[in-house]
């Protein structure tokens, strides 16, 4: 029991996730912020398209795509494991607004950087997409 | 190994993955992107997306898949099985070195962990998307992307992978290809 205990504390001191425990209790909003992409298109099935093919671009394979929910989950496989959503929806009846939210292995990522990252490669999905299709 | 040993072992791995940190450029297209698209893609004229679906569906069938998702407002279909990872030359290897490790330990390390630890099955995934081709009218562009996780006999996580070998992705697509003639014909 004792070793138990030993063992729970040194794993706890060696990895107390500590970005989490900055941004803990943080504004809900934020997250949204960062997860949250508008585009000046109604093309759902287009930007649903971008988003798989952005998705494929960055080595995801897809676990579940439905068109009414406007849903999109795939995973990545490589020495690590990320799992990501991707939701579409319209805002305001004038565009639509994308949401990705990702896990790396089990923990959410909150990182700004990695939501910038992929929605710049949407971005130019979405930009081929909304250009060259009639 | 004693049992405290391989506690030790598993709560280090165990903090091993919770601290692993993203790397960098998990989002960013790879300097390979491109190439990986060429790779995984073809196109196919005269034929619909339907067709291109029931052909790939047939194609997958044929291979032992079982088909997981299909959407095809979006063209998206996804399929995965199970299958042997056995490789006979590694297993000998494994035995090799078990009974190497026996000798040296003036047989106290008795155990054949090294042949435990070598691959045994390994789950197949993958995507196959057909969208129209933006540049051209009427052609359509399948692109499929493939990753597995392949398991050790003990049942430990022994590699997990997405494939990125030219050569299993063009055996699929001439079976691909040979299957949409099929289909188109009406066979």
């Amino acid at each position: 029991m004792r070793n138990l205990l030993v063992v729970i504390l040194f794993a706890l001191a060696g990895c107390a996730a500590p970005t989490a425990a900055i941004t803990a209790g943080g504004s809900q909003v934020e997250l949204r912020q960062m997860q949250t992409r508008e585009y000046e298109t109604l093309d759902k099935r287009g930007t649903l398209r971008s988003v798989v093919a952005t998705l494929q671009d960055l080595g995801f394979v897809i676990d579940k795509a439905d068109y009414d929910l406007a849903t999109i989950s795939a995973t990545k496989l490589q020495k690590y494991a990320i799992r990501m959503t991707v939701t579409v929806r319209e805002r305001d009846g004038d565009r639509l607004a994308v949401r990705a939210n990702a896990r790396f292995n089990e923990q959410p990522i909150e990182d700004p950087k990695s939501y910038q990252d992929f929605f710049a490669t949407l971005d130019k999905a979405m930009f081929l997409t909304l250009h060259e299709v009639d | 190994m004693t049992r405290g040993c391989t506690y030790l072992a598993a709560v280090s791995a165990l903090m091993l993955g919770a601290c692993a940190t993203l790397p960098e450029d998990a989002f960013r297209l790879s300097e390979s992107a491109l190439e990986m698209r060429e790779t995984q893609s073809r196109t196919y004229e005269d034929v619909t997306d339907i067709q291109i679906l029931s052909a790939s569906s047939a194609v997958l069938q044929d291979l032992g898949y079982a088909i997981d998702e299909v959407e095809k407002e979006l063209g998206v279909l996804s399929a995965s099985k199970r299958a042997d990872a056995k490789e006979s030359a590694e297993i000998i290897g494994m035995i090799a070195l078990d009974i190497a490790d026996c000798l040296l330990t003036f047989f106290l390390g008795c155990e054949n962990d090294a042949y435990e630890s070598s691959k045994d099955v390994q789950d197949i995934k993958m995507t196959l998307v057909v969208l129209p081709d933006l540049s051209q009218n009427g052609v359509y562009r399948v692109r499929l992307t493939m990753q597995r996780v392949i398991w050790a006999r003990n049942g430990t996580l022994y590699e997990q992978e997405t494939i990125s070998d030219a050569v299993v992705y063009q055996a699929f697509f001439d079976k691909l290809s040979k299957s949409v003639f099929l289909e188109k014909e009406g066979v």
